[in-house]
C-alpha cells in the first residue's frame, strides 16, 4: 500500500501537474470506524458503492469497522434521521450518507458533528450544507445538465414535449440536475423547441414510478421522451413504454445501469442513457472520509489528497451550494446500443 | 402469579427483557442522550399514541392521525414560508387540527357513520389539503426558537415535546381511570346501545374525544416540523399504522371497553427500546420491520389462544 500510495504521488509529479508535497496521501492501518448510509436498501447502485467503499477499506488497511445499513424506501427520510443519530450515539468516525431527507437531516447532522462524528455526503448532499464535512459529487452538477439537455434532444429529435420523472421532491442532486437542465434549455437557442411541460416523482419506488410514467403518456398525448435522472426511474418509465407498446411514440432517457437498461436500449425503448460508476464513487467517498478521520485532511478548499488507483482529487467550492464544500468525481459515460452490451457484464 | 398473568405484567417482563438485552448488547445504550434520542426519534407518534389509547377503548378508531399531523406541520410551513409569524402560525394550525377533529366527529357522533369509514376517507383528504398546501416542495427556514423547542432540551434534559408526552401522559391516565368522564368512555366502549339507554350522552363523549384527537395530532403535527426543520407533503405518512400498533400491543381491546394506560405506556417503551436496540446493533430497517410485525401477531394471537385453553379447560 506504501508503495502504492508512493507510485501515485510518484505519478503525479511526473505528470507536473502539481506540487508533490501538496497532494496528501493517507497513512494506511489506523482505525476509523465508517458507516454507509445509503438513500436506501435494495437497489444496484448503492451495492456498488458498498462495494467500492469494502475495496477502499480494505486496501486501507482501516482496522476499525465498517457498516453497510440504511432504511426501507417507505420510511427513508424518517430512517436516514433515525440511523444517523445512532450512529452518533454509536461514537462512529464517520457516516457516509446520500442524503434523502433533504434539510430535515441537518439539525442531526449538526448534532452528529458536535459529538465528533464526521458525515460526508455521497451521491446527493445536504442542499444548505448545514452539517456536511465535504461532499463527494459524482459529476458536475450543472454539465449533468447539458447531458441531459443533449440526450432529451437527441431523443425527440430536436422539438417537441417531453417531462422529467424523478425520485423524491426532496432528493438534493435531483433537484439541482433538474434545475441545471431548465437553465441549460433556457440559455441556448438549439433548445428552443424542446417543452419541459411536467416534472413528477415517482420516490425511486419501481411501481410509483412506472404508474407515473403512464400518467404523463395519458396526460400528454404529444410527449415525445421521458426524462428520469434516477436509475429506479429509467427502468420502470421503459418497462412502462415497453408494455404499453409505446416505444415507437415515446422514448425514455435519463441516468441509469446498464445492467438493467441494457434490453431497453438494444430494443429502442431507451436508445440512450448515461451514468458513472457507483463503485468508484463508493471508493472516493471511503478514501475521501477515511483522511478527513484520520486527520490528514481538514476538509478545508484547495487540500488535495490521493484517492488510490482514482487518482488525485481536490477539495473546492460548490458552485451550486454557497458555503458548501465539494470533492468532483466525474466524469460519465453516455450509453448506447453501440457500447451497452459490454458494459452491463 | 395470576398478576404477572394478566397482559401488563407479560408487557412488563417483556420490557425489562427488552432493556437487560440492550443494556449487555449495546454499551451506549444507557448513556442519558441515547435515552432521550430513544424517544425523540418517535415523539410525535407516542403522543398520539395516548390519545388513540381514549378512542379504541371507546370502540373508535381514528385512521386520519397522520394525516392530521402532516396537514398541521404543511400549514405550519406554508403560513411561515409565506411570511406569517410563526407564533400566529402555531395557532392557525392547532386550529386546523380541531377543525379536522370537529369533521370526524360530526359525521361519526351525529351522523352516526362508522368511525373506520369517516377517518380512512379524512385519512385521504385531509393527506390531500397537505400536499395542495406544498405541492412536490419541502418548506424550511423556520424561526430559531421554532427549532430550538423542537430539537434542544428544554426542562434539565428534556426537549419540550418529551415534557408534552409526559403531562399528556399524566392528564389522559388520570381522565381514562379516575374520572367519570373517563368511566363513560369505557361503558360506551363496552357496549353503545346499553350506555345511551342508561342516559349516556354518547354522542358528546365521542365528540370530545375526536376533537381531543385532532387538536394533539395537530400538535404533534407541530412537534414534528420542529424537530425536523423542515416539512414536506409526506409528513407522517403511515404513523397511524405505528400509532395503533402501539395500542393494540398494549392490550387495549379493537373492540373497545378494555384497555390501560399502563399497558400503552409499557407496548410504547417495548417497541422503542426494541427499536433503539436493534439501531445500536445494526440491525437493518427491514428486520426491525419484521420483529415488530410479529410482535403485533403474538400481540393478538395470545390472548385469544389463552382464552380458548381456558374455555376448553373449562368444558372438561
Amino acid at each position: 500500500m506504501n508503495k502504492f500510495g508512493f507510485a501515485l504521488t510518484m505519478a503525479a509529479s511526473l505528470m507536473g501537474t502539481t506540487l508533490m508535497a501538496d497532494v496528501i496521501t493517507a497513512t494506511p492501518g489506523q482505525a476509523v470506524n465508517i458507516v454507509l448510509l445509503p438513500k436506501f436498501l435494495g437497489i444496484l447502485p448503492f451495492d456498488q458503492a458498498d462495494r467500492g467503499a469494502q475495496e477502499a477499506a480494505a486496501e486501507l488497511g482501516n482496522t476499525g469497522t465498517y457498516q453497510y445499513i440504511g432504511p426501507t424506501p417507505e420510511n427513508s427520510a424518517a430512517g436516514q434521521i433515525e440511523m444517523l443519530t445512532t450512529a452518533t450515539t454509536q461514537k462512529q468516525g464517520v457516516v457516509m450518507l446520500s442524503n434523502n431527507a433533504g434539510d430535515q437531516i441537518a439539525p442531526t447532522a449538526e448534532a452528529a458533528q458536535a459529538a465528533g462524528t464526521k458525515v460526508v455526503t455521497w451521491d446527493s448532499p445536504i442542499p444548505s450544507g448545514k452539517g456536511e464535512s465535504v461532499f463527494v459529487a459524482q459529476v458536475d452538477f450543472g454539465s449533468i445538465g447539458t447531458v441531459m439537455a443533449d440526450m432529451v434532444f437527441d431523443e425527440a429529435g430536436g422539438a417537441g414535449e417531453f417531462a422529467v420523472l424523478s425520485a423524491s421532491p426532496d432528493a438534493a442532486n435531483q433537484n439541482a440536475w433538474i434545475e441545471a437542465m431548465k437553465g441549460v434549455l433556457a440559455s441556448d437557442a438549439k433548445y428552443k423547441d424542446l417543452k419541459l411541460v411536467d416534472v413528477v416523482y415517482g420516490n425511486d419506488q419501481s411501481e410509483e414510478s412506472y404508474n407515473r410514467a403512464l400518467g404523463l403518456v395519458d396526460k400528454y398525448p404529444d410527449l415525445k421522451v421521458i426524462m428520469a435522472p434516477t436509475t429506479v426511474g429509467i427502468v420502470a418509465a421503459a418497462k412502462a413504454m415497453q408494455d404499453e407498446k409505446l416505444c415507437d411514440k415515446v422514448k425514455v432517457s435519463g441516468l441509469g445501469l446498464p445492467a438493467e437498461m441494457v434490453s431497453y436500449t438494444m430494443n429502442g425503448c431507451a436508445p440512450e442513457f448515461a451514468l458513472w460508476s457507483f463503485v468508484d464513487l463508493g471508493y472516493l467517498t471511503y478514501y475521501t472520509s477515511y483522511l478527513l478521520a484520520t486527520g490528514s485532511i481538514k476538509g478545508e478548499i484547495g487540500e488535495e489528497f490521493a484517492a488510490g488507483r482514482m487518482g488525485n482529487f481536490k477539495i473546492d467550492e460548490d458552485p451550486g451550494r454557497a458555503g458548501a464544500k465539494r470533492v468532483l468525481m466525474g466524469p460519465f459515460t453516455v450509453y448506447n446500443k453501440d457500447n451497452v452490451e459490454a458494459a452491463s457484464k | 402469579m395470576a398478576r404477572l398473568m394478566t397482559w401488563e405484567g407479560l408487557l412488563a417482563l417483556l420490557f425489562l427483557a427488552t432493556f437487560a438485552g440492550n443494556v449487555v448488547l449495546a454499551p451506549e445504550f444507557l448513556t442519558l442522550q441515547n435515552q432521550i434520542n430513544l424517544f425523540q426519534l418517535s415523539i410525535e407518534k407516542i403522543i398520539v399514541a395516548l390519545v388513540m389509547t381514549l378512542i379504541i377503548i371507546n370502540a373508535e378508531i381514528d385512521l386520519s392521525v397522520a394525516s392530521v399531523m402532516g396537514l398541521s406541520a404543511c400549514t405550519f410551513g406554508y403560513l411561515v414560508t409565506g411570511g406569517f409569524p410563526a407564533a400566529g402560525a402555531i395557532v392557525v394550525c392547532l386550529a386546523v387540527g380541531l377543525v379536522a377533529g370537529m369533521i370526524n366527529a360530526l359525521l361519526i357522533a351525529r351522523a352516526g357513520i362508522p368511525s373506520l369509514v369517516v377517518t380512512l376517507a379524512m385519512l385521504i383528504g385531509f393527506r390531500g389539503f397537505a400536499r395542495v398546501l406544498v405541492k412536490d416542495q419541502s418548506m424550511g427556514d423556520f424561526p430559531l426558537w421554532v427549532t430550538h423547542l423542537g430539537q434542544d432540551a428544554l426542562l434539565g434534559p428534556l426537549p419540550l415535546s418529551l415534557v408534552l408526552f409526559l403531562v399528556f401522559l399524566a392528564g389522559l391516565g388520570i381522565l381514562l381511570h379516575r374520572t367519570g368522564f373517563g368511566r363513560q368512555i369505557v361503558v360506551i366502549g363496552t357496549n353503545a346501545e346499553v350506555a345511551r339507554f342508561s342516559g349516556l350522552n354518547v354522542a358528546r363523549v365521542k365528540t370530545v374525544l375526536f376533537l381531543m384527537s385532532g387538536f394533539i395530532a395537530a400538535l404533534a403535527g407541530l412537534l414534528y416540523a420542529a424537530r425536523l426543520g423542515s416539512v414536506r407533503g409526506d409528513a407522517g405518512t403511515g404513523f397511524e399504522l405505528d400509532i395503533i400498533t402501539m395500542v393494540l400491543l398494549g392490550g387495549v381491546s379493537i373492540f373497545g371497553g378494555k384497555g390501560s394506560m399502563t399497558g400503552v405506556v409499557l407496548s410504547i417503551l417495548i417497541i422503542l427500546n426494541l427499536r433503539n436496540g436493534m439501531a445500536l446493533t445494526n440491525i437493518t430497517g427491514h428486520i426491525q420491520t419484521g420483529v415488530i410485525g410479529v410482535l403485533l401477531i403474538a400481540s393478538v394471537l395470545i390472548p385469544n389462544l389463552t382464552n380458548d385453553l381456558r374455555v376448553r379447560r373449562a368444558k372438561a
